[in-house]
């Protein structure tokens, strides 16, 4: 009973911030010049006019999906990995350099060794935060957004480097995949490719795991009351590290989805700022994972409508201002509903307290 | 060794230093806000955004009224603007301050690149009125520093005094005794009766204003009155992690940044020998052992506490 009290005092929460997001969104579009119900109109095609756009969401979605996860993956037990998109990013061209390395090599044994590589390149880059975390006591947050940048400019350095594509007109890229290695394409045109099932299978898994196991529920009090948890009896700094470390091992994998099903090879354009879009969403949807994977399919059909808007003059940043004031409205409630009751409260009490003289 | 003598006179040569001047400004005022929120206890990561936005004003500034000066005041106005967003929504509504300077600096990536786009086209702007370098003669009689020094824009010495203020503000007066009370001890605080929400909201806005300088100095200062799509280019994290190197004390973030900026300048320098992006990772490895350090020592001296009290 308590449970749907909660969700739909959620879904009106987030039905409201969404509505005022759009308000918001057309003030700006009516400031700028733009009729705002054309570009909502525009957006809407841009997401669901073509087959290779549906695609493009779906595989927005995944990216999203499995990002946001592995937040909530970590925020379960209580530590924050901001450093997805290091991870992401390691994951992506060491999966590439094994596929470039082993070219020619039967697929059935590169593309697992591929995956391998992602995982063990994130999850270990993961490790740092997490070992840091709980061994020491040092701010993941901080750490692993420093560790981003580290990441980042490793990659670059490998592109640019030693792991450099021997086609001089790319400046920053590893080897192009062998055609064989490519994940089938499942919508012409489209960037959706049949890592997507995958995709599906751990998204299933970590949602199974988080809601449907003893482990899921020992995680979550670990994360909500770490003294409690530690005085039954559980081992909360190994959950702590195994977590941050399958967490990182996600958005590896989700490089190599990039990298073997969309971009055919490493490039920064693997993943643009994606791991954050991620974390927003796992954010609006407070870190449940069913939330999540239903918040990434909306947020991907804005991203990819979005780039239909510049058909009508419109620049398709407007996307992002509106996903980020649904964060702000999201953020702001709680507080905001509480300075009102209080305000409520207050004025019984004085209401009371005259009664009584 | 010749080769090796090379690198070492490039490394430490008069424009390694002034480039490392240049970069360090714009990330050095940042910092300088950013201290005040963390002695407020507010984690800011929302640097970047305040950062982006100040520099994307600027030039709005300067381009609608065909003067910097005018850029500058429409940033400050922004970043006024902005530092009170945030307090409403960090310190009045109580929401995850991480959560907002996440949002808040993708809601500036957004905002900036829409309405670059409305204003000056998908490439972004440049050649507008800019802040002037200022030449001062009586600088070159110095050797090494004078050439470092001289032909700097206008922040590069505005900084200095604002990081000086900035110091005695923080460790020489009430109010900046106030703050640091207000992230340390705010029931201490309140009890003294100052309202610890009132320093930081102060703290807030004193963030936002130095960020929107910051941003001014790197679109109107640094780059000439240029305007690019996500220019800020991560600076905010940067000064972040100045902030935490330097335990937020104004000064000490200012050296943090001017390290920051000679790894960036001899990562510039040193092309040929080495990969810039390789000598970025430099300042950030050195940041975390910087934290690691700091934590530990901590966890030492109350060990060595515990003892003595018992």
């Amino acid at each position: 009973m308590i449970k749907q009290k909660i969700n739909v005092k959620y879904l009106i929460s987030l039905g409201v911030s969404v509505l005022l997001a759009f308000l918001v969104g057309a003030v700006i579009l009516l400031c700028t010049g733009h009729s705002p119900l054309e570009a909502y109109g525009a957006m809407f095609s841009g997401a669901f006019s073509a087959s290779r756009h549906i695609g493009d969401v779906l595989e927005y979605a995944m990216v999203l999906g499995i990002c946001g996860l592995a937040c909530d993956l970590g925020s379960r037990v209580g530590i924050f990995n901001v450093g997805g998109e290091g991870q992401l990013l390691l994951g992506a061209i060491a999966a590439a350099q094994v596929g470039a390395a082993l070219n020619g090599v039967s697929a059935w044994i590169v593309i697992p060794l591929a995956a391998l590589a992602a995982i063990a390149a994130a999850a270990l880059f993961a490790l740092i935060p997490g070992v840091l975390k709980v061994k020491l006591k040092v701010n993941e947050v901080i750490t692993t957004i420093m560790l981003n940048t580290v990441a980042a400019s490793l990659c670059q350095y490998l592109a640019k480097g030693p792991w450099k594509s021997s086609n001089k007109n790319l400046i920053a890229a590893t080897e192009q995949l062998n055609v064989r290695y490519w994940f089938g394409g499942l919508m012409r045109g489209s960037n959706l490719s049949t890592a997507i099932f995958a995709a599906a299978i751990i998204a299933f898994l970590v949602w199974y795991v988080m809601q449907k196991t003893t482990i899921g529920y020992e995680m979550k009090l670990t994360g909500q009351n770490p003294r409690f948890a530690r005085f039954s009896g559980m081992r909360i700094d190994r959950k702590i590290i195994v977590c941050m470390a399958i967490s990182g091992a996600m958005c590896g994998l989700v490089g190599m989805f990039r990298v073997y099903g969309a971009e055919h090879l490493y490039r920064s354009s693997v993943s643009n700022d994606y791991y954050f879009e991620g974390l927003m969403v796992a954010m609006i949807a407070r870190y449940q994972p069913l939330a999540t994977i239903l918040l990434s399919l909306f947020f991907a059909v804005l991203k990819i409508g979005a780039e239909g808007l510049q058909q009508v003059g419109v620049p398709n940043q407007i996307y992002l201002i509106i996903q980020t004031v649904i964060i702000f409205f999201m953020a702001a409630q709680g507080g905001f509903l509480e300075a009102l009751t209080q305000r409520r409260d207050l004025k019984q009490i004085l209401k009371a307290g005259k009664g009584a003289k | 060794m010749s080769e090796f003598e090379k690198i070492l006179s490039t490394v430490f040569s008069v424009g390694t230093l002034q480039q490392m001047l240049r970069s360090a400004t714009p990330v050095a005022l940042a910092a300088i806000g950013g201290s005040m929120t963390e002695h407020a206890g507010i984690m800011n990561i929302g640097m970047d955004g305040m950062i982006l936005m100040g520099a994307f004003f600027g030039v709005l500034g300067s381009f609608l009224a065909h003067t910097a000066l005018a850029g500058v005041g429409l940033a400050l106005l922004m970043g006024v603007l902005v530092g009170m967003f945030f307090a409403l929504l960090v310190v009045r509504y109580k929401s995850d301050e991480f959560i907002i300077g996440c949002a808040l600096n993708t809601f500036a990536v957004g905002l900036t690149s829409y309405l670059s786009r409305s204003y000056f086209g998908t490439t972004g702007t440049k050649g507008n009125p800019a802040l002037p370098a200022l030449h001062l003669p009586f600088l070159n009689k110095i050797p090494i520093l004078g050439p470092m020094l001289n032909d700097q824009s206008l922040f590069v010495y505005l900084t200095w005094l604002i990081m000086l203020l900035a110091w005695l503000f923080v460790y020489k007066t009430p109010y900046g005794f106030w703050l640091r009370a207000s992230g340390e001890k705010p029931d201490t605080l309140r009890t003294a009766g100052i309202s610890p929400k009132r320093m930081k909201w102060i703290a807030s806005i004193l963030c936002g204003v130095l960020c929107a300088l910051a941003g001014a100095h790197l679109s109107l200062g640094h780059l000439n009155g240029t305007f690019a799509e996500n220019m800020s280019n991560s600076r905010g994290y940067i000064a972040f992690a100045c902030v935490i190197f330097a335990a937020a004390n104004p000064a000490k973030a200012y050296l943090a940044a001017l390290m920051f900026g000679f790894f960036e300048a001899i990562g510039l320098r040193l092309q040929g020998y080495v990969s810039a992006d390789l000598t970025n990772i430099i300042p950030y490895v050195i940041t975390i052992i910087m934290m690691v350090y700091v934590v530990v020592r901590k966890q030492q001296r109350k060990k060595k506490a515990a003892p003595a009290s018992a």
